[in-house]
């Protein structure tokens, strides 16, 4: 099968039919999207200035740090509200432009980690009380916060350039007041 | 409101930003990476006060480092928030998610500066005692809960129409 069969017979999904035709699944997994990479950037946010010596400075890093654990708990959330949205129109996602070069960020944010952990991460006891990491991890830190800012502003930007998605104009007459009659 | 709305809409500044087709996908982007800020901070003094993270610092400390962010967030995320309802005026002040989402903000707010207050005047007993009262974490669990619905509502701000009749959107 190639990549156009799938990303077809994904969006014919019972799932993706059911997020499609509802009212609020859409606009709920979206909002939970939010959510969910607004935790993964604030955690960075918290984790790269240490790095750099710009906040939290007197505080071992490994302690700061711990937050991390926050940041995979939230990023399953982003994904998983990601795929569910991808899922509706995964044809379009993916020729979007914005949605490629998303994605191309979020795995270079990956090994710009994997390549921290590897090199400065090794020989942390060494530099653990510091202000600020050494040369090495202060870059791994800039490109981190640059990389996931950029992450955010290319997802925005999916919502602008592609037409056609799944929230559906309101069909039925909903009336709320009816709920408290 | 709808016509201090469409009044708005006709002003040099929000023509400014409609005719700019990259502004407010721009502010819009800006307002997420704050949003992300508070968000973090909150949750991290939530933490705190659950003992879950930072115990190595004072409850004082914890909230000494993330307030300046969270107050300097705020600051941006008014102003581009403001931005957002120069820029599209119908769309957010007919919009039953925004009204809604700005009275939360108000409560959020105001829990905010309670506990800052409330923190500094009583400094020795916050650390360990009132932290441990049930109703402190109570009320840390609803925060976090407070800032969460600020943020679904801020996107359900694009879908109105799922609040049905209760949204202030004129019929087409």
């Amino acid at each position: 099968m190639d990549a156009a069969a799938v990303l077809k017979s994904v969006e014919s999904s019972g799932l993706a039919g059911w997020i499609r035709d509802s009212l609020y699944a859409f606009p709920l997994i979206e909002s939970f999207h939010v959510i969910g990479l607004a935790m993964v950037f604030g955690t960075i946010a918290i984790v790269d200035p240490r790095l750099l010596g710009l906040a939290s400075a007197h505080r071992p890093f490994t302690k700061v740090a711990e937050v991390l654990k926050w940041t995979w708990v939230a990023f399953g959330l982003t994904i998983t509200t990601g795929l569910l949205m991808f899922i509706t129109n995964a044809t379009v996602y993916f020729q979007n432009v914005h949605f490629r070069w998303k994605m191309v960020l979020i795995a270079l944010s990956g090994l710009n980690m994997l390549v921290f952990e590897l090199t400065c991460g090794r020989n942390v006891q060494r530099w653990d009380k510091d202000r600020a990491a050494p040369m090495a991890g202060k870059l791994a830190a800039v490109l981190s916060l640059i990389m996931w800012i950029s992450v955010i502003f290319f997802g925005r930007w999916i919502g602008f350039t592609i037409t056609g998605t799944a929230a559906p104009p309101p069909d039925v007459e909903i009336n709320l007041d009816d709920l408290f009659k | 409101m709808n016509d201090f709305a469409q009044w708005l809409a006709t002003t040099d500044i929000s023509l400014a930003i409609q005719t700019r087709s990259w502004v407010i996908p721009t502010v819009q982007s800006i307002h997420i990476v704050c949003i992300g800020i508070v968000l973090a901070s909150v949750f991290m003094i939530d933490l705190r006060i659950f003992g879950l993270a930072g115990r190595d610092q004072t409850l004082k400390q914890t909230t000494r480092r993330f307030s300046p962010w969270l107050w300097g967030s705020l600051v941006v995320l008014l102003v581009t928030g403001a931005l957002m309802v120069v820029g599209e005026p119908v769309r957010e002040l007919m919009s039953f998610s925004f009204w809604l989402k700005m009275s939360l903000l108000v409560l959020g707010i105001l829990i905010a500066v309670v506990f800052q207050l409330a923190l500094k005047r009583n400094e020795r007993d916050w650390e360990h005692a009132i932290v441990n009262r049930w109703t402190t974490k109570s009320l840390a669990v609803l925060t976090l809960l407070v800032w969460c619905s600020i943020i679904v509502l801020g996107r359900l701000i694009a879908y109105d129409h799922v609040w049905g009749s209760w949204s202030l959107k004129p019929v087409i």
